[in-house]
């Protein structure tokens, strides 16, 4: 029985880590430039989704951000809605992780 | 010797949180007098103002003597200073509006943003208007709202620069963080750590870590900013700082061998071992964003990504048009091993003098005309007699900040392997010495008993 079980969480194990592998090698790093429409903190500012729109496309996406640094930004008013971000993140489940948020700039 | 060292670590950073913690004695007179500017704070602190438009912060240059062919008896910094990190200065990209791109969009635009004025009263600026113009609350409050730090046009189409002077962010007064000095220094040089590849997070520096902040190294006092020597930052108050000093001396360590090459090689070589951002930029070729505006081509890396290029320093600095970097050598008895992280930037050189043009960027940024920009920055600085022609300029920056933990400095094999980080022969020792300096039985038994000491 013992060794049953292990059996199918072996295979589980494998079916759900291809999945995930598969899920990942679909959607894995993307980059954009877009204007910040909305910025929104989570209750305990430990995180926040801001939604960008692309400057080429017009297209809205939603980025959830989670870094220390960056959250900093938008609470002082470093970031605000309207500045344009570049933006590097990462698909996960659905949800676009932020990797990379700076403001562009010139020299 | 390394208990005192963590107990004057702890001190310090102690010292700077007790510091921080108590409220600014000024706090009931603000709320209730509102903040008015500088003039508000001179109530109770005479004469600050006027003494911090004598600093560097201000002036944006001051006298430079240790820098080959330019007058010692001239100021120079961002003011005026031309190089291909940021191929211009305050004076040819003077804040203002570019004009419109494809896209019938502009921008506002100028080096003279990170200066702590409203640009009425800029760079350099003296006088009661000048004094007024300063925005204390930049350094000095935790609660500056940045929406409303920006570039616009006041009633009569001038461009200024908004400051936060509300009461709230003047009744929250104390000692600078680290974030109110990254609000200029992270952005330097175009973008989030480009110039300088180094991160100040608590979780990057170990000094950050046990809460030491810049300016417990730099011990601003009366806004007279100690400096080092980095062979690209010329402008100084005045003050010079080193590692060693009032928390390090210049033999730490316990292990007698690493003291030994204290008088060799400086402290960062061996406690900086990375460094990052950009390495190198095409100012003569800028790429389209796809907002329409154009940005300097530039090759980079993350924060601590790139290994250093290490060199001797006599704290003497080289400065043609096609190389600004350290000098010294091995046997002038003044320099040692420095790292620094190098740089390559492509721009317009004048063909009659071969000098390095500077470029007005308002052009390129709204079409891309570089040339354009070249022809502006001419026109600004009364330059009639010139040609343009592309090349390169080599740059040296200065490698001096996010300190590594202590397990990963430089170690006896990271220099003595034959695969080590230094180029001994390209620091001036002779196959003979090299052969020595690269023979195992240097540190062999040492690092043997190290590694039996941690298995
Ligand atoms: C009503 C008087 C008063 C006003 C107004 C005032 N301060 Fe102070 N401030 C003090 C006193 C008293 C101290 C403590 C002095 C000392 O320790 O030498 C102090 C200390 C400081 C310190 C050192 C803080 C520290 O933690 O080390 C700074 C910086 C400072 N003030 C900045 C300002 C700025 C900027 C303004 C204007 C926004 C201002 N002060 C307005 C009275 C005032
Ligand atoms: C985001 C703020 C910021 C902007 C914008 C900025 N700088 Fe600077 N710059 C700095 C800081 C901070 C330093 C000094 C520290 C350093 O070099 O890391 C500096 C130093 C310099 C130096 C060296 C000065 C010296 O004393 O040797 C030059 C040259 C320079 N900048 C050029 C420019 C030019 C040209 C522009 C505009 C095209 C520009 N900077 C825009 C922040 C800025
Ligand atoms: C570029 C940043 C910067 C700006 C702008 C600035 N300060 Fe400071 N100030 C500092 C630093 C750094 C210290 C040293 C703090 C320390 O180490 O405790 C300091 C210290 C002080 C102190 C306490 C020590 C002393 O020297 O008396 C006062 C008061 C002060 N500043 C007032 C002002 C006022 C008023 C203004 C505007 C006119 C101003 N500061 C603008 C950075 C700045
Ligand atoms: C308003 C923008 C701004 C802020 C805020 C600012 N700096 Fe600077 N800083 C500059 C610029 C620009 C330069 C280079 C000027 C030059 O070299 O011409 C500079 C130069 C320096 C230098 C080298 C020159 C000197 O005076 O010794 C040091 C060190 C320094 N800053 C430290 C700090 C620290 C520490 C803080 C926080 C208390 C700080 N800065 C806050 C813009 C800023
Ligand atoms: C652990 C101490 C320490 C901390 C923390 C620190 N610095 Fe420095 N900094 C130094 C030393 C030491 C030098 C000079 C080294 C030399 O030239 O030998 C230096 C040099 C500089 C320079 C000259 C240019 C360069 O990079 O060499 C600037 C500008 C500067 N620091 C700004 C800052 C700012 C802004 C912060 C905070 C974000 C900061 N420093 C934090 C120790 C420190
Ligand atoms: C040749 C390389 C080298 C040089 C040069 C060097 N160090 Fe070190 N240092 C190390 C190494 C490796 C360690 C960690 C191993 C150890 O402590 O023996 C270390 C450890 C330290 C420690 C931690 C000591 C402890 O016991 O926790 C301090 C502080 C320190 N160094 C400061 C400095 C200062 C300041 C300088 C310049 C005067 C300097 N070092 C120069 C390699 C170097
Ligand atoms: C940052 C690189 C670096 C590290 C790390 C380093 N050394 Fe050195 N070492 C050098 C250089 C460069 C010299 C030559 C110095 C001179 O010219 O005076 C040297 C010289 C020596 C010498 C003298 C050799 C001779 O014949 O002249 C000995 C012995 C030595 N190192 C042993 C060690 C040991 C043991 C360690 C580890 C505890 C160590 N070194 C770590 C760079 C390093």
């Amino acid at each position: 029985m013992k060794r049953i079980v292990s059996i199918v969480m072996l295979v589980a194990l494998m079916v759900f880590s291809t999945l995930a592998f598969v899920q990942n090698a679909s959607a894995e790093e993307a980059k954009m430039v877009g204007t910040i429409s909305k910025i929104e903190m989570s209750a305990d500012k430990k995180s926040a989704t801001a939604i960008l729109k692309d400057t080429k496309s017009g297209e809205e996406v939603t980025i959830i951000i989670t870094d220390e640094q960056t959250l900093d930004k938008f609470m002082d008013k470093r970031i605000v809605e309207g500045d344009e971000i570049r933006c590097k993140y990462e698909k996960v489940d659905g949800k676009n992780n932020s990797k990379i948020f700076k403001k562009t700039a010139g020299c | 010797m390394s208990g005192k060292i963590v107990a004057i670590l702890v001190g310090c950073s102690l010292l700077a949180a007790t510091v921080q913690a108590k409220d600014h004695p000024g706090k009931e007179y603000v709320l209730k007098n509102g903040y008015q500017g500088p003039k508000t704070c001179e109530t109770c602190h005479p004469g600050k103002a006027r003494e911090f438009l004598g600093t560097v912060h201000w002036k944006h240059a001051s006298k430079v003597d240790h820098v080959d062919n330019i007058n010692p008896n001239e100021e120079h910094g961002m003011k005026d200073r031309i190089y291909t990190m940021c191929n211009g200065n305050d004076i040819v990209n003077n804040l203002k509006e570019v004009p419109p791109n494809a896209l019938g969009k502009t921008k506002f635009t100028g080096c003279n943003t990170c200066h702590p004025g409203d640009h009425t009263s800029d760079v350099g600026s003296t006088g009661p208007q000048a004094e007024q113009a300063i925005d204390c609350l930049i350094c000095h409050s935790s609660k500056y709202d940045f929406s409303k730090r920006k570039a616009v046009k006041d009633k009569d189409g001038k461009v200024v620069m908004t400051q936060d002077r509300s009461t709230e962010a003047a009744a929250n007064i104390g000692r600078p963080t680290i974030k109110n000095c990254m609000i200029c220094h992270e952005a330097a040089g175009g973008g989030a750590m480009i110039k300088r590849g180094f991160s100040m997070a608590k979780d990057a520096e170990v000094h950050v870590t046990k809460g030491i902040i810049c300016i417990d190294c730099h011990q601003v006092k009366n806004h007279k900013f100690p400096t080092g020597r980095d062979p690209n930052n010329w402008a100084h108050d005045g003050i010079y700082m080193t590692c060693v000093g009032e928390c390090h001396s210049a033999k730490p360590h316990s292990d007698a061998d690493y003291n030994r090459h204290t008088a060799t090689i400086a402290c960062q070589t061996c406690h900086i071992p990375k460094t990052g951002g950009a390495f190198s930029k095409d100012f003569t070729k800028w790429e389209k964003q796809s907002n329409g505006f154009y940005e300097p081509s530039t090759l980079k890396r993350e924060v601590n990504e790139t290994a250093p290029v290490y060199a001797w320093y006599n704290l003497t600095v080289s400065n043609t048009p096609h190389f600004i970097g350290p000098k010294g050598s091995r046997t002038d008895g003044k320099s040692k091993i420095y790292p620094f992280k190098i740089f390559q930037g492509k721009a317009y050189f004048n063909k009659k003098d071969g000098q390095l043009l500077s470029m007005d960027f308002a052009p390129p940024i709204a079409n891309g005309d570089t040339l354009a920009g070249v022809a502006s920055a001419a026109r600004i600085l009364g330059i009639k007699d010139y040609e343009p022609v592309p090349g390169w300029q080599t740059i040296y920056f200065g490698s001096n900040h996010q300190v590594t933990p202590k397990n990963k400095a430089l170690n006896c094999a990271n220099c003595h392997a034959l695969n080590g980080v230094l180029n001994f022969k390209e620091l001036g020792y002779s196959s003979k010495e090299v052969e020595r300096l690269t023979n195992p039985e240097l540190y062999f038994e040492k690092l043997l008993k190290l590694q039996q000491e941690n298995e």
